[in-house]
């Protein structure tokens, strides 16, 4: 049996008797993409910080690459091995995007294409711009390109697009699945439940640091995404009154009307009902998204600035 | 390769140059404009003169980028997050504070030397480049080192990290007999001065640049190297670079 690339048993990790990650387990392949969804402070960061050996675990075992990050030789290995995306970037203001480039290449015995580093994130064009002249997209798309400096097998991507203009977003992720078609592990924590679902081989919903739910993102919709429903925007309560005559899952959302499909006769009936009252509605058919899948474990809606509410 | 980077990147500092660099040479030369230097090779240095003032300011330049350069320079590295990222690389928290250490050696020496060709062109003094003064400058450079990756690592605020840098420095520039003999202060601040790293840091250079009275400058240096290793010691203590 292979062993995985990352191994996380009962990770704990309390700040001052506060528990921001409160028994995680996971595993991920080698070649896998591993999305951890969760909101601000779900304990994503701290995860993703404890793989890069930057942060102790208060307790539990963390396996990277078959070294454990408590060891100061393990950690040592592992930093050799991996790549880091961090939030927000920074690197030495006054140096240029290649000399930055160059001044991490140093710290590893790979050699490294910095050209085709610049040409792979689309910034060659900046390569002698002052890294504190640059734009925030293409500090992190530098960023990036230092995550890969080293050739790393394994990739730890810590809200890689969150804030970021469209066309960095483009690139970022086109360069995950360049990355992911080579065969690389790629670790990513995002609040975007649409990155999460595109990207995700497998997914970990954290909420309240812990992992209440893990599994492919087709998995996770059949098991919580509730199925499909037919929803008529801005029904209001006439067509809920209607609705409710002919079936009793009916309910509202607001002003939309909601109704589980389950057979096609089930939406003859409802539009024949509605026409007949002289409601004319919009209708939309819906299938269930991580969206709806985290909703109905947590209760909570996630906004695109990482609020759950 | 840390001590290259970092050195590229202090140079290419607008504000770095101008106050590592440009304000000594000026104050040098205002110094030695008003005073001039009278002392001729061989003489015993005069109190009020280039040759007097030109150790002093080298010192006291060098304490300054320790003391505030390095602590704005650390403050910032911090809170842009490059020291987290440098973290996550397989570079140590030794190397990255020896490369610091060294580059603030080279700012040191570059600084030293731009003083002591002009001293020599402009006012004719007269100096000694021997193993003393070469030790005293980098443990000097050490020492205020230390300073600033204490000051940068203990406080979370760039600003007042800067500001407390600020504190420092200046009262321990005037306290120190850069620009007036310390024998000119009332008693409690010469008991003051004597508790100061740079006194000891300006008189070595002093004695073994211009006086050459190495048996002075050898006490001076020992009292130097205490400063510089307890100082390192704890700048490297602060510095953070994963959670301890």
């Amino acid at each position: 049996m292979v062993e995985p690339v990352v191994s996380v048993e009962g990770l704990v990790k309390r700040y001052d008797g506060l528990a921001a990650v409160d028994g995680v387990s996971f595993e991920v392949q080698k070649g896998e993409i591993f999305a951890l969804l969760g909101p601000n402070g779900a304990g994503k960061t701290t995860t993703i910080e404890i793989l890069e050996c930057i942060r102790q675990p208060t307790a539990g075992s963390v396996k990277v690459l078959g070294h454990s990050v408590a060891a100061s030789h393990g950690a040592s290995e592992i930093k050799k091995r991996i790549g880091v995306l961090p939030p927000e970037f920074g690197a030495l203001g006054r140096l240029t995007v290649a000399e930055n480039l160059s001044f991490f290449a140093g710290m590893y015995d790979t050699s490294v294409d910095v050209m085709g580093l610049l040409d792979l994130l689309e910034i060659r064009s900046v390569a002698k711009v002052r890294f504190a002249d640059l734009s925030g997209g293409l500090k992190q798309r530098v960023g990036f390109a230092v995550a890969l400096v080293n050739d790393p097998e394994l990739i730890l991507l810590d809200e890689p697009t969150t804030g970021l203009d469209f066309e960095t977003r483009r690139i970022t992720r086109k360069v995950i699945g360049d990355l992911h078609a080579k065969g690389k592990t790629i670790i990513l924590t995002t609040h975007y439940m649409a990155e999460a679902e595109q990207f995700g081989d497998r997914m970990g919903i954290l909420c309240g640091g812990k992992i209440i739910a893990l599994d492919t993102p087709a998995a996770l919709l059949g098991k919580f995404g509730g199925g499909k429903t037919v929803i008529f925007k801005s029904g209001g309560d006439a067509a809920f009154g209607t609705l409710r005559r002919f079936f009793d899952t009916v309910s509202m959302d607001g002003s939309d009307v909601v109704l589980p499909f389950e057979r096609l006769r089930d939406l003859e009936v409802a539009l024949t009902a509605l026409v007949g009252r002289g409601l004319e509605v919009e209708v939309v058919l819906h299938s269930p998204t991580i969206e709806d899948v985290f909703l109905r474990l947590t209760g909570l809606k996630m906004s695109d600035t990482g609020e759950a509410n | 390769m840390v001590s290259i980077a970092v050195t590229r990147n202090w140079l290419r500092s607008r504000s770095g140059l101008l106050f590592s660099f440009l304000f000594p040479v000026m104050l040098l030369l205002i110094l030695g404009g008003i005073y001039g230097n009278p002392d001729s090779p061989g003489q015993a240095v005069g109190q009020n003169t280039a040759s007097y003032f030109l150790p002093g300011l080298i010192a006291a330049f060098i304490m300054t980028n320790g003391v505030i350069g390095l602590t704005n320079v650390g403050s910032e590295l911090k809170r842009n997050g490059v020291l987290r990222r440098l973290s996550a690389t397989p570079l140590t928290k030794l190397e990255w504070v020896l490369g610091n250490l060294l580059s603030q050696t080279i700012l040191a020496l570059a600084l030293a030397a731009v003083m002591l060709i002009l001293g020599a062109a402009l006012y004719n003094i007269s100096v000694l480049i021997n193993a003393y003064s070469l030790v005293v400058l980098f443990l000097g450079a050490l020492l205020f080192s230390g300073v600033g990756m204490s000051l940068a690592g203990l406080v979370k605020d760039p600003e007042v990290a800067s500001g407390l840098g600020n504190i420092i420095a200046f009262p321990m520039m005037l306290l120190s007999g850069t620009f007036w003999p310390i024998s000119s202060m009332p008693s409690y601040l010469q008991t003051v001065a004597q508790a100061l790293p740079l006194t000891y840091f300006a008189d070595g250079l002093r004695n073994s640049m211009i006086s050459a009275n190495f048996s002075a400058a050898f006490t001076d240096l020992v009292v130097v190297a205490v400063f510089a290793l307890v100082l390192v010691l704890l700048g490297a203590r602060f510095t953070q670079w994963k959670e301890s």
